[in-house]
């Protein structure tokens, strides 16, 4: 665990900001731009507190895939035919280097967690990165199995209900 | 100053807050959604700081927070595809309208 102070205060203040901005803002694509800003500085905010496995998801999946699906969610949907001819493109290229930009941030974290030892920051790291990830492991597939089990179950559930929906024309 | 417990669960507790208000207020579908993520990072965050403060030998909060992280994915996909759903019979984001499901 990292307790330096001005990391701390720094992500509190990114974390409170931007989501002020996401919420308050009219502009959807500004609000979701200020979401992704805020689910990349909780991911540092579990990497302070040494969960560095749990930032590079939340990185991954908050950071990258979900603004993604919702960004793509939002061109689909926003405006009338007009605005969909002068917005989309803008839209599109915010959001897009918006993504790439998060994506070298997120490469970067990786080639942290893979590189031994790197995560002996200052020396106030209490786990080397292999054994963060090997009682990752061991607490995923032994002692909680069965959760990521269901998850798994779960996650097929929707992608056969989705399927099938589309299937139906609904 | 130290950073305690105290400083990290009131971050999630503020950002949990300040998703619940957006949740609330919003009109746009999609804004609500992502008010909605922010609570569950909020609650994601106060996960990680129990588990990083309450003695963590064996990473069992940390473990829960993925599995949270998973279901709060798995919960956005069909609040999309509901509201993908229901934008093609209204034709319009705006929730006041989604009254009737």
């Amino acid at each position: 665990m990292i307790s330096n102070p001005i990391v701390f205060y720094i992500a509190s203040f990114i974390i409170i900001s931007f989501a002020f901005i996401a919420v308050f803002l009219k502009n959807i694509i500004y609000s979701l731009l200020s979401a992704i800003m805020v689910f990349f500085a909780a991911s540092i905010f579990f990497y302070v507190l040494g969960s560095e496995y749990n930032a590079i998801i939340q990185a991954a999946i908050y950071g990258l895939a979900v603004p993604v699906i919702i960004g793509i969610s939002i061109m689909f949907t926003t405006g009338n035919e007009k605005q969909k001819q002068g917005f989309t493109l803008p839209y599109v290229t915010i959001l897009s280097g918006a993504i790439f930009i998060l994506a070298f941030v997120y490469i970067i974290m990786i080639s942290l967690v893979m590189i031994p030892n790197s995560f002996h920051f200052m020396n106030l790291q209490q786990f080397n990165s292999y054994d963060v990830i090997s009682e990752f492991a061991r607490g995923i597939f032994i002692d909680y199995v069965w959760a990521f089990e269901l998850l798994s179950l779960l996650l097929t559930i929707i992608i056969a209900g989705f399927t099938v929906f589309r299937r139906r024309g609904g | 100053m130290e950073i305690t417990i105290y400083h990290y669960l009131s971050i999630g507790l503020i950002l949990f807050i300040i998703g619940l208000v957006g949740s609330i207020i919003s009109k746009n579908v999609i804004k609500v959604l992502i008010s909605i993520e922010f609570m569950l990072t909020g609650v994601n965050i106060n996960f990680v700081t129990f588990a990083a403060y309450c003695g963590n030998d064996k990473f069992d909060g940390f473990i829960m927070a993925l599995f949270y992280v998973g279901i709060g994915a798995v919960e956005l996909a069909v609040a999309l595809y509901i509201f993908y759903l229901m934008f093609q019979k209204k034709e319009t984001d705006c929730i006041e309208k989604y009254s009737e499901l």
